[in-house]
């Protein structure tokens, strides 16, 4: 039985969760990530923004977009009201020009996250392997960097130390260029209850966290996407 | 023939210690493969019977030869198959007939290629040959292979391999030239000891898997060394390796590093997750010693087969040459799972007793330059010196050795240094005769003394890398 954020998805024929979906996901393995909330207006994305704290972070929300930045969907660091309104607008307008098909669902506010070192961290189901977790450094540009290491779920915490060190995302964590060292065992976890993840939840067939925001206590995954097998599916 | 009172043996022991052989197929003249085996089999002095099968033939090699499997006479496990590929599949039913009647004849080696590896109507050949074989309790391993061979009892189903110096590594192999280029390449220095050999071929039945998990429990096994091009039970091929790791070392070496694979993928990771990356997570998880390159997989294996595991990191460079030393410092300061070693204040003040005046001790760090100013003996005197600190967990060892010396003397000093540790606290060793095959002399005595020799300090040093990288993943498999 999946998560019931998976269930729906595939009931309405999804083979994505959105990015608030995957975030309820990955909470129920205890991944962390930022609060969010999910708003339709100026008015309620500033309402939220009070709740939520300043600076925070705009995403458009939308089943068409698979990556936000692209169509001008992320606006990062508003602060106060005033600044959280006419994002909320410039996102819109900038949307709807640039994906003018994809279906409007709303805005996600979050807190901005601080940290001092970012990681990606993944999962997938390996034709050859089954259940793969992988961490990295690049965020975007991973593919270019190809700087990532994998391991077979289930792992444990020492295992994950170890998957961490053969990549430099490991210097960058200790605290790259005199910034404070990230809290390494956090990482790890998360790579282990990716592991617990993937292994319950057998119609997760990609994930990304990407990224891993990682500061001195804690780490929290700032995006999330979830790609879901179909294959044989009856409701 | 002692063989044929044994009580029959079971599982995949039907390959590796049968009663008889039966080798189907086998000409009387010589040329075909048939016949090669056989011919090894009477040069390996295989102890059970051999049993050349050809309905054309009334004796191959001395041997009498029977129509068939059915009329053999006495007790036979194994039987190598060489005919074409669709008469296979009769050989294959007159052994389910045997198997029933007589109720040996429970493995089957076939040799013969024709089978999946060409297509469609090979792999439906492919299919009934399993199903028969199957049916009947009867374990395949190939077509399309070398076989088996056990260095200990002098077994061999290959026509190339005939009697090899007997040790402790085993070879798992989806290439027979892959595994038999290795062995020939280290036959003439006798470099490797050989225990069992499969070359598995197209594995229609019993898989790599299979053959690491029962080589697990085979005492004479030291080390396996696979050959590994893909398996369909990638998960289970990993888990097994990890489980046989905590006791003996799985050296792999698996090209396809430059495969992107054919996955479409919408997600970042799953565009970076190459097979080759999985597997690289994969083989270093379980503890598994991927070989980057042919060198390094017969380096290492050979290293294993031979040498005691080093108990720590600490690496001291004794050297008779002043560049390839410091080239080899060199290596040792590059491989993060290598340190030089710190030597005692009494290590040093020994070796300056035994060395020239001109010797460099500890400069850098971990090394001896021994200079030319040295006598054959210097050697043995240096090494056992090394050896002797607490601080040193293994020794790389430089010589050309210089013409001026007795090379067979310089060996003889060094294995007495070497052997004179108490067994069982003993550090690795590793030699690198800088004149290479010059020097043939001194390179042989050392390996048939238990030592391994290298022709460049850089191969030696990442040997010996992969080997302090195993001892660390096997305490951690063991825990």
């Amino acid at each position: 039985m999946s998560h019931p954020v998976v269930e729906r998805a595939l009931r309405e024929g999804r083979d994505a969760l959105r990015e608030w979906e995957a975030y309820e996901l990955c909470a129920a393995y205890g991944i962390p990530h930022p609060r969010w909330e999910l708003c339709n207006s100026e008015e309620e994305a500033a309402a939220a923004s009070l709740r939520l704290g300043n600076p925070v972070v705009l995403k458009v929300s939308s089943p068409d977009v698979l990556h936000k930045s692209d169509v001008g969907g992320v606006l990062v660091g508003l602060r106060g009201e005033q600044e959280v309104r006419e994002g909320f607008r410039r996102l819109r307008e900038e949307v709807a020009r640039r994906a003018p098909h994809a279906r409007w669902e709303g805005v996600l506010v979050q807190p901005l996250v601080g940290g001092s070192a970012e990681v990606v961290v993944g999962g997938l189901r390996d034709p050859q392997f089954g259940p793969v977790v992988m961490v990295g450094s690049g965020g975007v540009l991973v593919e270019v960097l190809r700087d990532v290491a994998f391991r077979l779920a289930p792992l444990d915490r020492a295992e994950a130390l170890r998957q961490i060190q053969e990549t430099s995302c490991y210097r960058l964590l200790q605290g790259a260029r005199g910034r404070p060292p990230a809290d390494l065992e956090a990482v790890a976890d998360v790579l282990v209850r990716v592991g617990q993840l993937l292994l319950a939840e057998a119609r997760v067939r990609e994930l990304d966290l990407n990224p891993v925001v990682a500061g001195p206590d804690g780490c929290w995954a700032v995006d999330a996407r979830v790609l879901l097998d179909r294959s044989g599916y009856t409701s | 023939m002692a063989h044929a009172h044994r009580p029959a043996p079971e599982g995949l022991d039907a390959f590796f210690a049968p009663r008889g052989v039966a080798v189907v197929g086998a000409s009387a003249e010589p040329g075909g493969p048939g016949h090669q085996v056989v011919a090894q089999l009477q040069r390996t002095h295989y102890a059970g019977g051999i049993y050349p099968v050809n309905p054309r033939a009334t004796e191959v090699l001395g041997l009498p030869c029977y129509p068939s499997i059915l009329q053999v006479p006495g007790p036979v496990d194994l039987a190598v198959v060489v005919v074409p590929a669709p008469a296979c599949l009769v050989v294959a039913a007159q052994l389910a007939a045997r198997r029933q009647q007589r109720g040996d004849a429970a493995a089957a080696v076939v040799v013969s290629g024709g089978f999946a590896e060409v297509g469609d109507a090979g792999r439906q050949l492919q299919d009934q040959l399993v199903r028969t074989l199957r049916t009947a309790g009867i374990r395949l391993v190939g077509p399309n292979c070398v076989g088996v061979a056990d260095a200990h009892v002098g077994l061999t189903t290959s026509f190339d391999l005939g009697p090899y110096p007997a040790g402790g590594a085993s070879l798992l192999s989806q290439s027979g030239a892959f595994a038999m280029s290795f062995l020939q390449w280290a036959r003439p220095l006798e470099m490797v000891g050989l225990c069992k050999l499969a070359s598995v071929g197209n594995m229609a039945d019993v898989s790599l898997t299979e053959l690491l998990a029962y080589l697990a429990h085979d005492p004479c096994t030291r080390v396996v060394g696979v050959y590994l091009e893909g398996v369909a039970d990638a998960r289970a091929f990993v888990q097994t390796a990890a489980r046989v790791g905590q006791d003996k070392p799985v050296v792999v070496l698996k090209p396809g590093r430059t495969e992107q694979g054919a996955r479409a993928a919408r997600s970042h990771t799953g565009s970076v997750a190459s097979p080759d990356a999985v597997y690289e997570g994969a083989f270093r998880q379980a503890g598994v010693v991927r070989a980057r390159t042919v060198s390094e997989f017969y380096g290492v294996v050979r290293a294993f087969e031979r040498l005691p595991l080093p108990r720590g990191d600490r690496v001291a460079v004794l050297s008779a040459v002043g560049g390839p030393g410091t080239i080899c410092v060199d290596e040792v300061a590059a491989q993060s799972h290598l340190r030089l070693a710190h030597f005692s204040p009494r290590t040093r003040e020994r070796l300056r007793a035994v060395l020239s005046d001109l010797a460099a001790v500890g400069q850098p760090e971990g090394y001896v330059d021994m200079t030319g100013a040295l006598v054959a003996r210097t050697h043995g005197d240096a090494l056992r010196i090394l050896l002797e600190d607490d601080g040193v967990d293994a020794v790389v060892l430089l010589t050309p050795p210089p013409a001026f010396l007795e090379e067979e003397e310089v060996a003889r000093s060094v294995l007495e240094a070497y052997r004179d540790q108490p067994e069982g606290r003993r550090k690795p060793v590793l030699v690198v005769i800088t004149f290479g095959d010059a020097a043939l002399a001194a390179r042989r005595l050392l390996e048939k003394g238990g030592l391994c020799t290298f022709e460049f300090p850089e191969e030696a040093v990442r040997v010996l890398a992969r080997m302090v990288a195993y001892a660390r993943a096997r305490e951690r498999l063991r825990s």
